[in-house]
């Protein structure tokens, strides 16, 4: 069955380990929604999240491919129902017109807050699942959505689990 | 001590117990080659004609000994040079360590005289690979791509490393290497649940490859096949790793294997895979390949499970532990109504070959006439294409090690040099390599190497003027329609052979052949045998791309 799977990767912080993971997308075939690198918090890693599309016997291949990398520590599935995920999306709504108060009834209701005002448009911020950005994403297109840029999940297990322990 | 950085490598490969490499030297390897010439009396260097020769060369060290190969190359072309060697070795878990310069830490992302960026260029085609920009990082990248390349499934790394790093000085302390030990990931659990699968097994097969080789699992695979009185098929890379005079060997597997493995898998009940990967000229058609069989996959690398076919019991570990794990835990069986159900099949597995002919040597008959000639322990090493499948099929391999071919890139070109680099190795062993007249002329430069070296390699060209594999895909599905593969080229290889100081001999046809071959074996010198065969001859039985052996093709015109 094919489905949304949220990965955690521990990678060793050397040149060149973005292309090392990025390339077997590719070179695999494998399917992504995104992905996000950043500080891992702990010295010397780097941790990457990576949303993907696929059955379970193709996460465990990805999982399985990316760990023949050397500069990859862990890669593990963050089950959806025990871990904790987000994006930040930022969106210029255009406000050309009457429709100031819907927007804001509809950016209201999913905790978006300007962070700019333009002679025409408005600047949201919002976070959250990325349904629930898709459904806010969905909601504010009617209106005329300029231009916006998602950041890709990011993601941590659940209570006090860690992926460099699992 | 203080060390500059070419020291340091020539230290480093002393480490690793290196005492031969293959290379070709130029401007960002002059440091690397200047200590060379200092550790001569220490390590060998063989000096190819072409980058591409020495990679392969490596390989075929590598395959004939088990241990690393090692070759070295200057930056920019001699780099890319080595690629397909390193592709070759990588498709096929070979270890390899390439050292490659390149231009100064200054020059590097300027677009220099003769700098590429090798390790962007071979990301996909090694293990991992290096770019050692400081002198003090240099020995543990070596070590670390030793270990890399000779750990879990073996495969090629490369090291960069610019030329001011070749030369800095620095403070070096040799450190002897730890013994390389490949963990045992399955739990005995598991290895008790594929034993009920095999106990309860009435007709299983195993289905064996080059793991078994790089593993040297040989004998484990043997005590168990015998245990459970189990037939054994081997794909063309598994060639050695079980003798093949034994009475459960029952040939090679897939695309042109014999009637009787292609009707095993079909009917078998259970496939105990060993170090194989269900490749596509082993597996043409996924779904239906042991379609009523459970299937046992022992492997060291995970990501082989449910790769191409979904695996029933996946063990993980080296091939030694695993197959020793299993046999523990399988009982002894007899499986004889199974074997000879087999036989009864190979009945059906006819040879086809062209008509006699007084201008024309039968493949066969040549490879018979080389078994004849060669011991069990002696090396075959080939190119790619029909004389490649021939000599699988034909060759009867009894020992691990002995048999050098690139299986999973099929590398044309790939046989010259890897027959160097098994010659080099194996001084005490007769090395022949078949290749075709194709395979040959692509990288016959080397020609140059094995005289200068005098390796005395028997060079079987069964030369049908004619690119034979691709012909064959021609007549069969794109209705003869001979695109670019009649070259009828006029080449005299005997005569080239002597241009290069090397014999060169003609066999002309299958009467001829016996005592030709005897005077080239006699020789003890490098010789080169161009052997006439028929454009027309084909390469039989064939299953077809993403078939089953029930679309087994087994006559052609």
């Amino acid at each position: 069955m094919q489905n949304k799977q949220i990965i955690g990767l521990l990678v060793h912080n050397h040149p060149g380990v973005l292309l090392r993971v990025t390339s077997l997308f590719t070179r695999r075939g494998f399917n992504i929604d995104s992905l996000t690198v950043s500080p891992a918090g702990i010295d010397g890693y780097s941790r990457m999240t990576i949303r993907m599309n696929g059955d379970d016997r193709e996460v465990e291949q990805f999982i399985n491919q990316m760990l023949k990398i050397v500069d990859v520590k862990k890669a593990e599935v963050l089950p959806e129902d025990s871990s904790v995920a987000s994006e930040l999306i930022l969106v210029k709504i255009s406000s050309a017109g009457d429709t100031q108060n819907d927007i804001l009834a509809v950016t209201s209701a999913y905790h978006a807050s300007i962070v700019n005002i333009g002679a025409s448009s408005l600047t949201f911020r919002a976070s959250g699942s990325p349904a629930q950005i898709d459904k806010l994403i969905g909601e504010l297109a009617p209106y005329g959505i300029m231009e916006m840029a998602r950041t890709g999940i990011a993601a941590l297990d659940g209570g006090d689990i860690c992926l460099s322990d699992r | 001590m203080m060390l500059n950085g070419s020291e340091i490598i020539a230290e480093c490969l002393l480490e690793q117990g290196v005492d031969t490499v293959f290379g070709y030297p130029g401007g960002a390897v002059l440091n690397i080659y200047d200590a060379l010439y200092k550790y001569s009396d220490k390590i060998t260097h063989i000096l190819s004609s072409h980058e591409q020769g020495a990679s392969h060369a490596a390989d075929g060290y590598a395959r004939t000994t088990g241990k690393c190969g090692v070759v070295i190359a200057t930056s920019g072309p001699g780099a890319t040079n080595l690629v397909t060697g390193i592709a070759t070795a990588y498709m096929d878990s070979i270890p390899l360590v390439a050292i490659t310069g390149n231009v100064t830490n200054d020059l590097l992302a300027r677009d220099s005289f003769q700098e590429v960026d090798i390790c962007g260029i071979t990301m996909p085609v090694t293990k991992h690979n290096f770019i050692v920009k400081d002198v003090h990082d240099l020995a543990n990248v070596i070590r670390k791509a030793f270990k890399i390349a000779m750990s879990g499934r073996k495969g090629p790394v490369l090291i960069d490393i610019p030329k001011d790093v070749t030369g800095a000085v620095c403070e070096y302390t040799p450190i002897q290497p730890e013994e390389i030990t490949n963990p045992l990931l399955s739990p005995q659990a598991d290895f008790e649940e594929a034993a009920k699968a095999v106990n309860a097994a009435k007709r299983p097969m195993i289905y064996m490859g080059g793991g078994v080789v790089s593993a040297d699992a040989g004998e484990q695979l043997l005590a168990f096949a015998e245990k459970i009185d189990c037939p054994v098929a081997t794909s063309v890379m598994g060639l050695g790793g079980f003798p093949e005079s034994h009475r459960l060997f029952i040939g090679t597997i897939g695309m042109h294997g014999g009637y009787e493995t292609g009707k095993a898998t079909d009917n078998c009940d259970l496939i105990i895979t060993v170090g194989a990967r269900f490749s596509d000229r082993v597996a043409g058609d996924r779904e239906k390949f042991g379609k009523d069989a459970a299937i046992i996959q022992l492997d060291i690398d995970k990501a082989e499970i449910n790769k191409n076919v979904k695996i029933n019991y996946p063990l993980i570990g080296d091939l030694k532990d695993t197959l020793a794990a299993l046999t523990a835990a399988s009982d002894k069986a007899d499986h004889s109504d199974w074997i000879d159900q087999l036989t009864e099949w190979s009945k059906n597995s006819k040879i086809c070959q062209t008509p006699d002919s007084d201008s024309y040597a039968h493949p066969y008959c040549l490879i018979d006439e080389v078994r004849s000639l060669t011991s069990d322990e002696d090396i075959i090493v080939t190119d790619v294409g029909q004389h490649q499948m021939w000599v699988s099929q034909k060759y009867r391999f009894e020992k691990p090690r002995t048999w050098c071919t690139s299986g999973g890139l099929g590398t044309m070109g790939y046989g010259l040099g890897a027959a160097i680099g098994a010659a080099v190795a194996n001084p005490d062993k007769r090395v022949v390599l078949f290749t075709g007249d194709g395979s040959f002329h692509m990288n016959l430069n080397e020609l140059a190497t094995v005289r200068s070296y005098d390796l005395p390699i028997v060079i079987v060209v069964m030369n049908n003027t004619v690119l034979g594999m691709v012909r064959q895909w021609q007549k069969l599905f794109y209705g003869r329609r001979f695109s670019q593969t009649d070259p009828h080229r006029k080449t005299d290889f005997a005569a080239l052979a002597e241009a290069f100081g090397v014999k060169g001999m003609r066999i002309h046809n299958d009467a001829e052949a016996g005592s030709i071959l005897k005077e080239a074996f006699a020789l003890d010198e490098p010789v080169v045998i161009d052997c006439r065969i028929s454009p027309d001859e084909n390469v039989l039985p064939m299953i077809p791309p993403g078939k089953t052996v029930d679309d087994m093709i087994t006559e052609m015109e």
